[in-house]
């Protein structure tokens, strides 16, 4: 294992635990809307806008919000409608994002341009700056802001959006405000986790929650938790194993969520009310 | 019991989907008083969900006017929903769902409780209350993905009255529940008429469940008004034995 000086092993670790906050926090609300293959589709149109912005040699968060916005924008409608046949659009969206994102990496300027590239598609919790941390930190706020203040409007449009909406819930706004929401949380965190796996990142933590427990507020304070621990680990096993930090963190997200699919008390009960279905039938 | 306001009023309403060309309903012209109990009912496509979610406002209509409470559905919509309880039609839901029944009941009081707006101990209380007028007090902490069909019909219904609707729509109440569970609803939506006078529109393509209480029977059939009448009068139409096939079952 490397030394590394404490400051900035200290930004690298608040960089960690911010983007595995603000992650599974959109997380558990992605995967309750079904939006995971939007959501999928903007983590992916982000690494190609940060591609963008590394080619033009501006900001990559700044091409990777431009490129996640849009794609909310122009998918968001289509998606809400029912319009948008989630594994064709995946099919061909998919591979024109990361297409473009390697056409836009090839025409990156000067000599660093093959280690910045990598960083982008793999993720370095080192190249995390003071900035990312600020703007982490601020989403972070706006987030538990948000869910507090509209609690009760976020459980009425998770349960069902037809009904929240048939009781007087703009509807609409929530699911544009997650949208976008998911849309930064991914461009803050593209540097840290990588453009490639930065989905799982929101998937993942709030699967393994989603394994445990029937309270949306139960949900809504262990994902994020999980999502923070998994960025820990991964952080500390990438440290020890050189391994690059964004397929660390994957790795160890994925593995909580095989391993609580095992001991899932909800999956237990239901696997003894199927048998005992069958025994009664 | 039935006053003269009319709290729903259509005016040759006409609804047609976005992006679609023919109408789903058309030359929709109805009122229902303060306090009535109405069953539309109709075979499968004729625009029953339609009509429901027009009223709502959950759909705009695109031809017509249409007034509930004396305001216009398409200006005054969230402010009509605050005192219109809606139950939609029962849907699956995932067993692992992550929603508790006292949770789901609340979220029907969302839009009165308004934004911004923290719920306080009266809407629980209110919350209680729905639970306990559909005998559903013990489920609070039950988790919703766990209950039976007819539970989970319960819990939409309570989650309706904690609302405190003046109006109460239903959609299809009865689909999917066995006969038992059909004999519950029926008789609670009967005494909460009976005791409250909520006014009650329900929409149903099922000939065999229209509840004691109901006096009117609104027939839609391809989108428009084929018969509106007591309810008596309607069941015994031969109109109606050509629609359902003269045994309550659809053609």
């Amino acid at each position: 294992m490397i030394n590394f000086p404490l400051s900035l092993l200290a930004v690298s670790i608040l960089g960690a635990v911010l983007a595995g906050f603000v992650c599974s926090t959109m997380g558990t609300f992605v995967v309750r809307m079904n939006l995971a293959s939007i959501g999928y589709l903007m983590s992916h149109a982000a690494f190609a806008g940060a591609a963008f912005g590394l080619m033009l040699s501006i900001d990559p968060m700044i091409g990777a919000l431009i490129f996640s916005f849009l794609t909310a924008i122009i998918l968001g409608p289509l998606a809400e409608k029912a319009r948008l046949q989630s594994n064709v659009v995946i099919g061909f969206l998919f591979s024109f994002m990361i297409a473009l994102a390697f056409i836009f990496l090839n025409y990156i300027p000067g000599q660093a341009a093959s280690g910045t590239a990598l960083r982008i598609l793999w993720g370095s919790i080192f190249s995390v700056t003071y900035n990312d941390l600020l703007l982490l930190f601020l989403l972070s706020f706006v987030l538990i802001v948000f869910i507090i203040i509209f609690y009760k409007e976020l459980v009425a449009v998770m349960f069902n959006r037809k009904l929240a909406e048939s009781s007087g819930v703009n509807t609409k706004l929530f699911y544009f405000t997650v949208l976008f929401c998911t849309g930064f949380a991914v461009s803050l965190s593209l540097r840290i986790v990588g453009g490639l796996l930065v989905f799982a990142l929101i998937i993942n933590p709030t699967s393994t929650a989603y394994q445990f427990f029937y309270d949306f507020k139960k949900i809504l304070i262990f994902s994020p938790l999980i999502g923070i621990f998994s960025c820990l680990l991964g952080f500390y096993l990438s440290l020890m194993s050189d391994f690059p930090i964004g397929a660390s963190i994957v790795i160890v997200s994925a593995l909580f969520f095989a391993f609580a699919i095992i001991i899932s008390p909800k999956r237990k009960v239901n696997k003894k009310k199927r048998i005992r279905l069958l025994k009664t039938s | 019991m039935i006053n003269n306001e009319d709290i729903i009023e259509l005016q040759d309403i006409e609804t047609i989907y976005e992006g679609e060309k023919i109408p789903v309903i058309h030359n929709i012209n109805f009122t229902v008083k303060s306090g009535e109990f109405i069953s539309i009912i109709g075979p499968n496509g004729a625009g029953k969900t339609t009509l429901l979610e027009t009223i709502n406002g959950l759909l705009s209509h695109t031809n017509g006017k249409g007034f509930v409470f004396g305001k216009e559905i398409k200006k005054h919509k969230s402010e009509i929903r605050k005192d219109m309880g809606y139950v939609i039609q029962n849907f699956e839901m995932d067993p692992l769902a992550p929603f508790l029944c006292r949770d789901i009941v609340m979220s029907g009081r969302t839009g009165k409780i308004g934004t911004f707006r923290f719920t306080t101990k009266k809407d629980w209380d209110k919350v209680w209350y729905s639970m306990g007028l559909v005998g559903m007090v013990d489920f609070g902490n039950r988790p919703i993905g766990k209950l039976s069909g007819g539970e989970f019909q319960k819990i939409l219904l309570a989650r309706a009255l904690a609302q405190q609707p003046r109006i109460l729509l239903l959609d299809e109440p009865f689909s999917n529940l066995d006969y038992a569970a059909r004999m519950q609803i029926e008789t609670l939506l009967n005494r909460l008429h009976e005791k409250y006078g909520i006014t009650i529109v329900m929409v149903s393509h099922d000939l065999s469940f229209v509840p004691n209480r109901c006096n009117r029977i609104v027939v839609l059939d391809k989108g428009s008004i084929l018969m509106d009448g007591k309810k008596q009068e309607i069941l015994k139409s031969e109109i109606i034995n050509k629609i359902f096939n003269g045994n309550g079952k659809k053609k």
